[in-house]
């Protein structure tokens, strides 16, 4: 059995003013993976490319052991796809989405779907045309999450939903994570929903992966070390160290590979090191933007 | 091919439909009321009604089934269901033809009627064959247009060309030697031009469809 959900392999695609570029990406089956990435980084084309929706130019891809775009209609058969810019039609009710969709897939749980639409306080005969965005986010999300999916992508779902519907669609994605079988790739720009749900993180910069690793492996080893030099010291360019910013005698050093034994390193070299900071995931996803962008402009 | 699919698809689009469909199916049976009163003249009204009809409800299916899915950006949604592009451009043509060709087939039958009961205009016969597959040619290409341009610029060129080409076709089939010839006599005629030119609109049907259908397949970007 293959114990990977989404492969990516070498996938590129070309537009006239962006282009996707030699894209590999693993999602094992039972994980969760936040998809970080800027506006237009590149996220919806990937996740696009994964449903088979756009092709790629160049690569493989295989989705729930289907090659796509070839079998895409197999592999939808267990993905449940929720995006920013999908809406549903605005002249139906929700009933009639979930009749529609019902004879379509072998697992709909007509049972789930209600309780989901009660805990959203969704009402069931209400056009979708009535909705506000967050209940038609919700409207979406239990459309997909009913059709007790393998895997779930969802692109931006969160996005321009206020705080309490946010902290709903997060609660319920969390009490659906509860199965392990199911996998879910979740891109957003809001690296504090992103942190909360998932195990994986990826992060995505004008069309490239930078950067993909477990959440706590991440957590770990990016830190922001504060230092005090003397007056004549000037600090070497040490290994791991991605920004040295701060000002003169007081240098903030930015590392994505922090050891305890950087400290002593810099206690060596006759530095202070006044503190070792932790850093969020939306400071280390801007550190490591700015870090390779400055490396690609280098 | 997943038929349980298509059928699915185009059920929906009728349901989003009904309205336009039932509008006009009424409006088809009051055609065929007057067409019924008998008299030259309410032939001719009832068919003009009928045409009009068959007009209209091609532009609503073709603008509503076909490109209302990415102006209403449902068409996420109905990519992400358990269907390849294939079934999708088969849905969309199938949707769309099914509801065009009874009002078609109606109009063709209105027409024979007109003519097998009017002595006087049975050289029309050949004639008004050819221009019945024609208007089905209009619509085939208002279909493939909307479907592989997914743009209304481009679907209502479609359209404008498709009435255009009534006349256009009418002037160049009714100058065709085999076809004038005997055109406003009183014997039903079926020379080989006809044939001909009917072999030529069945051809251009086949080419319009599966250039639909080929150029989907090609497409890469279906969002």
């Amino acid at each position: 059995m293959n114990d990977l959900s989404v492969q990516f392999h070498g996938v590129s695609k070309r537009y006239p003013h962006f282009s996707l570029e030699n894209i590999h990406l693993e999602l094992p089956t039972g994980s969760i993976m936040g998809f970080i990435g800027a506006n237009g980084a590149g996220k919806s084309t990937t996740i696009r490319i994964l449903m088979g929706l756009v092709h790629q130019d160049a690569g493989t891809v295989q989705v729930l052991g289907h090659a796509m775009p070839a079998n895409q209609a197999a592999a939808k058969l267990d993905i449940g796809f929720v995006s920013e810019d999908m809406r549903l039609y605005g002249q139906a009710t929700l009933a009639w989405h979930m009749d529609f969709l019902r004879p379509i897939y072998p697992r709909w749980d007509q049972s789930y779907a209600e309780s989901l639409a009660r805990r959203f306080d969704l009402k069931p005969q209400q056009k979708i045309k009535g909705l506000s965005h967050g209940q038609r986010v919700k409207a979406a999300l239990l459309l997909a999450l009913a059709r007790r999916p393998r895997l779930l992508v969802l692109d931006e779902p969160t996005t321009g939903l206020d705080p309490v519907a946010r902290v709903e669609v997060l609660s319920e994605l969390m009490a659906a994570l509860a199965d392990e079988e199911r996998t879910i790739l979740f891109s957003s720009h809001n690296t504090l929903d992103v942190e909360q749900i998932s195990d994986q993180i990826t992060f995505i910069d004008r069309g490239r992966i930078i950067d993909s690793d477990d959440k706590e492996a991440f957590l770990d080893r990016w830190r922001r070390l504060r230092l005090l030099l003397p007056p004549d010291v000037v600090l070497p360019r040490l290994p791991g160290v991605v920004d040295v910013g701060g000002s003169g005698r007081l240098p903030v050093l930015t590392t994505n590979r922090f050891e305890p034994a950087m400290v002593s390193v810099c206690n060596d070299l006759g530095a202070t090191v006044q503190a070792v900071d932790t850093m969020t995931l939306e400071e280390i996803f801007v550190a490591n933007v700015h870090s390779r962008r400055e490396q690609l402009t280098a | 091919m997943n038929y349980s699919m298509v059928r699915s698809l185009i059920l929906k689009d009728w349901y989003f439909q009904r309205r336009a469909i039932l509008l006009a199916l009424a409006g088809g049976v009051l055609s065929l009321g007057v067409v019924a009163l008998g008299g030259q003249a309410g032939f001719t009204i009832g068919l003009i009604l009928l045409v009009t009809i068959m007009g209209l409800i091609s532009a609503i299916t073709v603008m509503g089934n076909t490109l209302g899915e990415r102006e209403n950006q449902t068409l996420a949604f109905t990519m992400s269901l358990p269907i390849s592009h294939l079934e999708y451009t088969t849905s969309k043509i199938l949707g769309n033809l099914l509801i065009f060709v009874p009002f078609w087939l109606t109009l063709v039958a209105g027409c024979m009627a007109l003519i097998v009961v009017a002595p006087a205009i049975h050289g029309l016969f050949a004639f008004t064959v050819i221009m019945a597959v024609e208007i089905l040619v209009g619509t085939c290409l208002m279909i493939a247009v909307a479907l592989v341009t997914e743009s209304k610029g481009w679907a209502i060129s479609a359209m404008v060309t498709a009435n255009l080409a009534i006349n256009v076709v009418g002037y160049l089939v009714a100058h065709i030697p085999g076809i004038r010839n005997g055109m406003w006599g009183t014997a039903i005629q079926w020379r080989p031009a006809a044939t001909i030119s009917l072999l030529v609109e069945f051809a251009l049907i086949a080419l319009l469809l599966g250039g639909a259908f080929f150029i989907q397949s090609r497409k890469t970007d279906f969002i």
